[in-house]
């Protein structure tokens, strides 16, 4: 496989979009990963599954940038 | 009227008729333009003229200075918004090397078996730079074995008439890339098993690095000793680049304050180095063998 600097940019692009499109009311509540469900204690540990669910979630806050209700108030 | 000084060589030669004076050794130019049928010196004239007219416009002056002065501070931006990015005195520690430890470490590199003490030594909390300590991790072996490798291939190609300018990008934005991916993938693992170290990403950046040196020994062998030759070093560094690998990453992985961490954060962190460790075989094949046939 020979690859250039810009097929890695846009693998990155697209790994990082496929993240952000992850549904969270349709898809990621139905397997179990919502943020809301099994965040555990406070404890020393994590766990790999609440990393991953955390990290799902601050993909898609910073590629969603402005807050939902602001979108229909846009200044340009 | 025809015959004027304008026209220096025709005067010149008339004059050489009719009285013995030596006919000048250059044409005169310094009058006018439209003396010259042939016109070569008269552009060059023009063209002093108008560059020294040009230094002497105030507007031009005042031109040059503004665009000095973007030119600055353009450079003072870029240097700003780079140290936003990239910790320069971080990056700075890296190549703090001299020869004899970069000889020692490669050494280390395809010898690793009867090394000892694998801990990287710290100096009231800030680790020791590699110039006095021999494990700690540098960036300037894994900067040089890429160029070097990035020529080798070149010969590589060259020396089985394969060559082509492209061909030499191509395999070092590759090498490069695969590099790339191994750093973000150690620091995903990193993160999901929240290991606490104090590697940063350029300590993965060094020790991914490290595996070009294997590739040059590699193709060095194989241009040198054909495939069988090629295939024994690169068992050869192979094994001997897990080895160095894990014994560096499990004493790495830990940092200042050690035996941290549960039975499966343990287990992670260990499985996280074996597959890096693992890993490595594989990419060195994979970006050498199509160098060797």
């Amino acid at each position: 496989m020979a690859f250039t600097l810009y097929s890695l940019l846009q693998a990155a692009l697209l790994c990082v979009n496929a993240i952000a499109v992850l549904h969270e009311e349709r898809f990621l509540k139905n397997i179990g990963w919502g943020t809301d469900q099994g965040i555990g204690g406070f404890g020393e540990e994590p766990g790999i599954k609440s990393q991953l669910t955390n990290l799902i979630r601050s993909v898609r806050t910073v590629m969603r940038g402005k807050k939902k209700n602001e979108w229909n108030t846009l200044k340009f | 009227m025809a015959y004027h000084s304008g026209y220096g060589a025709h005067g010149s030669k008339h004059r050489a008729r009719t009285a013995p004076d030596p006919p000048p050794l250059f044409d005169d130019t310094s009058g006018g333009y439209s003396s010259q049928p042939g016109g070569y010196p008269a552009p060059g004239a023009d063209v002093a003229f108008n560059v020294n007219h040009l230094l002497g416009d105030p507007m031009a002056n005042v031109a040059m200075a503004y665009g000095s002065s973007i030119a600055s501070h353009g450079k003072d931006m870029v240097h700003k918004e780079l140290h936003r990015f990239v910790s320069v005195n971080k990056l700075k520690y890296f190549f703090a090397v001299d020869t004899a430890y970069v000889a020692k470490k490669l050494g280390l590199l395809v010898f690793p078996y009867t090394h000892q003490n694998w801990e990287v030594q710290y100096s009231r909390d800030a680790p020791l730079p590699p110039r006095r300590d021999l494990n700690a991790p540098d960036l300037y072996i894994p900067t040089m074995a890429f160029i070097t490798y990035v020529l080798l291939a070149g010969i590589a190609l060259g020396i089985q008439k394969r060559f082509s300018p492209e061909v030499l990008g191509l395999c070092a934005s590759t090498a490069l890339v695969w590099v790339v991916m191994e750093v973000l993938a150690l620091l995903l693992g990193i993160y999901l098993a929240t290991v606490r170290s104090d590697l940063s990403t350029f300590h993965l950046l060094a020790y991914s690095g490290y595996k070009y040196v294997g590739m040059i020994l590699s193709v060095l062998t194989g241009l040198l000793f054909g495939s069988d030759g090629y295939y024994v070093a690169l068992a050869w560094t192979s094994s001997a680049l897990m080895y160095f690998l894990v014994r560096s990453l499990r004493t790495a992985a830990l940092g200042p304050d050690s035996m941290g961490g549960s039975a499966p954060r343990q287990r992670l962190q260990l499985y996280l180095t074996l597959g890096a460790a693992a890993f490595q075989p594989l990419i060195i094949y994979w970006l050498t063998f199509h160098l060797v046939r």
